[in-house]
């Protein structure tokens, strides 16, 4: 485990969600020696979800937490983060749905809401350093003016989470401790039982922890507005605009997806592109889904950007958890300004181009870029292109 | 790092002479006090002494004293036990209640029973314009409830009027004393009063209602004639003991005991004014118990303050706190200052019999620098 850059005794912040990735964490620093604070983030109403909650951010989990914390003989504290929560996270996943796209949710929290409220509150509390159960690995400089702290994949890549964390807030690298990175999902489950701990069968949280019910349909419904087009009936036309059908409403197409279309197509047919503004669910078949690049905005760097050449850099690009990455080459958009110049502001909008053709290169879904195991940055799809490959002036360079 | 219990608004520490009395009680008086026998006589005995030692104390005949199983519990058998009693009356209480008296009321008026929350002005006095409305209903109302020391600032509230227009009115009050008990001289006069023995050294899960058997009151459980029937199951002989033990101790502490820990606040209060810019002070605009110091820091997350402060030694708290441990914006701080109250972070330093001079003189520059440091920590950071 990297313990502290000092190798002292740290005070270190536990983001404890009552699952059994963050127990083990916790149990993991204790045992390291360290000052360990248990924190759990209350993200959303509970009222909301009645009934049993099988998922972390329920109140079973904050009492799960509670629970574990007392077995591991450390401090734990609940904080309230439910307003930014909701105005991050929760208003952003039904906007982007009702803009036709498919959001990140998980990925919006960890950027904006969860960490940096942690890294405040961290702070007040007076912790040297901020741990989490994530499978991902931070490494540090052993000098800290050794230049920046890098973040990797987690060396289980079957668990590797570092799809999420491409928007960490950068100044908050050093601070980072993820014991639980260089380990896979049974050895965390025999160390969780070998401690006794009661969350060690705790079943994986598959769903977004605000809809534990996986209908996003419903929950989207109970948050737009009663006729908000996005659920208002509409049609599903072929590429050639070809009327094939009716939907119930574009909200919760995804594109790629095959299920929620219908019957009685002659062939194969998958969501190509959600249209809101004329309510289209177009459809096609598997080829129509490829796709030869991609525009990436909103984008966070997590280490120097090298793409401001003609031929851009050569990275390594993952477009959706558990995916893996592509080779690809990223430049900076042309966003009405000049390619910034080297030792410029990186770009926050990017242009991405696959080295072979993607399959179902989502709007709203969050694409990553990494330089081997390392995150480079990331950001949000906003739009895919069919149009053939651009080759780029020197071909040769290969991502490693 | 040594610990610095500032939390004796919550709870206080058990007195070694209730402990002692307790345990005797339980090994010797094995008996059920219903029982038609020696044991069970045994027990009686031991369970109406420590009646009779609080009637002593309180001024009431012992028939008035009812052991319950807190104060919570006494809140909600005054108040509900009277809604019960009484239909058409309204249920009166001020805005500035414990949960156990304000949800008590929530629960009621979801179920279609007419609730009055009474205005409090900042000096403590309650609203007197709609204190006479509510007392002027053509049905007059079952009970009006109004704290005698407020849990989260300190604030006494001034009872005197209450009582002397309620009763005019034929109303009986309620008064929860559980912050009052061994700080103010308990009210005198009142037709239901609510106590808690664990804030003043005695065993946790035990309270006393005080009751003129002259108003009728419904119980909330059944299946007993225990305490006039008013709390059916098999008494606690030990927790009642205990309690007498400690509530008689802490009365006759009292005068000493309130004049040593107002010094005691006095000196922290001033400590914290003179460093901490724009420190809020609750329940300064009117008279407060001797053993609450409630303050508010502006500009930072209100359930942040008693996890910052727990990991430099000091035992506080904010303010009242949920099931899951995070805190709400307090409906009292809300009653008292308005929307203001919602912008600041509530502490509650409170005072106890193990504070000492010198546990306050450490205490001080932790909670100053858990303080500044929060501050620091959320200036800015946007």
């Amino acid at each position: 485990m990297d313990g502290g850059r000092n190798g002292g005794r740290e005070r270190v912040l536990v983001a404890m969600s009552g699952g059994v990735d963050s127990s083990v964490a916790a149990a993991l620093l204790v045992e390291a020696g360290h000052e360990v604070v248990g924190v759990t983030m209350k993200t959303f109403c509970y009222d909301e979800n009645q009934g049993p909650t099988r998922t972390c951010c329920g109140l079973d989990g904050i009492m799960d937490a509670k629970a574990v914390a007392s077995r591991l003989g450390i401090a734990h504290y609940v904080f309230d983060v439910e307003e930014e929560f909701t105005r991050d996270v929760i208003d952003d996943f039904v906007d982007e749905y009702a803009r036709g796209r498919t959001p990140n949710p998980c990925v919006r929290c960890n950027s904006n809401t969860k960490f940096r409220d942690l890294m405040k509150r961290g702070r007040a509390l007076g912790c040297d350093a901020i741990a989490t159960g994530h499978y991902v690995r931070v490494e540090h400089p052993a000098d800290p003016a050794g230049g920046p702290s890098r973040l990797l994949r987690g060396a289980d890549h079957q668990k590797d989470q570092a799809y999420f964390l491409w928007g960490l807030p950068p100044e908050l690298l050093p601070l980072l401790r993820f014991p639980l990175g260089s380990l896979d999902k049974p050895a965390v489950r025999e160390l969780a039982r070998a401690r006794d701990l009661v969350t060690a069968e705790k079943p994986e949280s598959q769903e977004i922890c605000f809809v534990p019910t996986g209908d996003y349909r419903g929950f989207l419904g109970k948050r737009l507005a009663p006729r908000h087009p996005a659920l208002e009936p509409g049609t599903i036309v072929s590429l050639e605009g070809e009327q094939l059908g009716e939907h119930r409403g574009y909200a919760g197409f995804t594109v790629g997806q095959r299920r929620g279309l219908g019957g009685g197509f002659p062939e194969r047919l998958f969501v190509v592109e959600v249209r809101p503004e004329t309510r289209e669910v177009v459809v096609g078949p598997r080829e129509a889904l490829d796709a030869g690049s991609m525009v990436v905005e909103e984008v966070r760097w997590l280490a120097p950007f090298e793409g401001s050449g003609p031929s851009g850099a050569p990275v390594g690009v993952q477009i959706r958890h558990r995916a893996g990455s592509v080779p690809a080459r990223l430049f900076a958009a042309e966003a009405g300004a000049a390619a910034p110049e080297a030792g410029a502001a990186p770009p926050s909008r990017v242009r991405v181009e696959f080295e072979a053709p993607q399959s179902a290169v989502t709007p709203g879904q969050s694409a990553v870029f990494f330089d081997g195991d390392r995150v480079l940055g990331g950001g949000r799809i906003s739009a895919a292109s069919r149009s053939p490959l651009r080759r780029p002036p020197s071909p040769s360079a290969h991502p490693r | 790092m040594n610990r610095i219990y500032l939390d004796h608004a919550a709870t206080t520490p058990l007195r070694p002479s209730v402990a002692r009395v307790m345990a005797q009680v339980a090994l010797e008086t094995p008996g059920n006090p219903s029982s038609p026998h020696h044991e069970g006589r045994m027990a009686r005995g031991a369970l109406e002494a420590a009646r009779r030692r609080l009637a002593d104390v309180l001024g009431v005949p012992p028939g008035w004293v009812h052991f319950t199983h807190g104060g919570t519990e006494s809140d909600n058998l005054a108040v509900e036990g009277r809604a019960r009693a009484e239909p058409r009356g309204a249920i009166v209480i001020s805005a500035v209640e414990h949960s156990a008296v304000r949800e008590t009321a929530a629960h009621l008026a979801g179920t279609g029973h007419r609730v009055i929350v009474l205005p409090v002005l900042p000096s403590g006095e309650i609203d007197p314009g709609a204190l006479s409305e509510a007392l002027a209903a053509p049905v007059p109302p079952a009970l009006v409830s109004v704290q005698a020391v407020n849990s989260e600032t300190g604030l006494v509230l001034e009872l005197g009027p209450v009582l002397e227009r309620a009763t005019a009115r034929g109303v009986p009050v309620h008064v929860d004393a559980v912050q009052a008990l061994g700080r103010i001289p308990l009210p005198e006069g009142v037709a239901l009063l609510s106590l808690s023995a664990h804030k003043v050294g005695g065993p946790r899960g035990m309270g006393v209602l005080v009751r003129d058997p002259s108003v009728a009151l419904h119980p909330l459980h059944h299946g007993g004639s225990q305490e006039s029937g008013l709390r059916p199951g098999t008494e606690n002989v030990a927790g009642a003991v205990g309690s007498a033990e400690a509530i008689e101790a802490a009365e006759e502490e009292r005068p000493h005991e309130a004049a040593r820990l107002g010094a005691l606040r006095q000196r922290l209060e001033t400590a914290l004014l003179g460093s901490v810019p724009g420190l809020r002070i609750h329940g300064s605009e009117g008279a407060r118990a001797p053993h609450i110091l409630g303050v508010g820091l502006p500009g930072i997350p209100g359930d942040l303050l008693p996890g910052a402060l727990d990991l430099e030694g000091v035992a506080a708290s904010a303010g009242s706190a949920c099931r899951s441990g995070t805190t709400e914006p307090s409906p009292t701080l809300l009653a008292l200052y308005g929307e203001g109250a919602a912008a600041v972070a509530p502490v509650r330093l409170s005072l106890g019999r193990g504070t000492t001079a010198e546990g306050i003189e450490e205490a001080i520059p932790r909670i100053l620098g858990v303080f500044e440091r929060v501050r620091a920590g959320f200036a800015g950071a946007g």
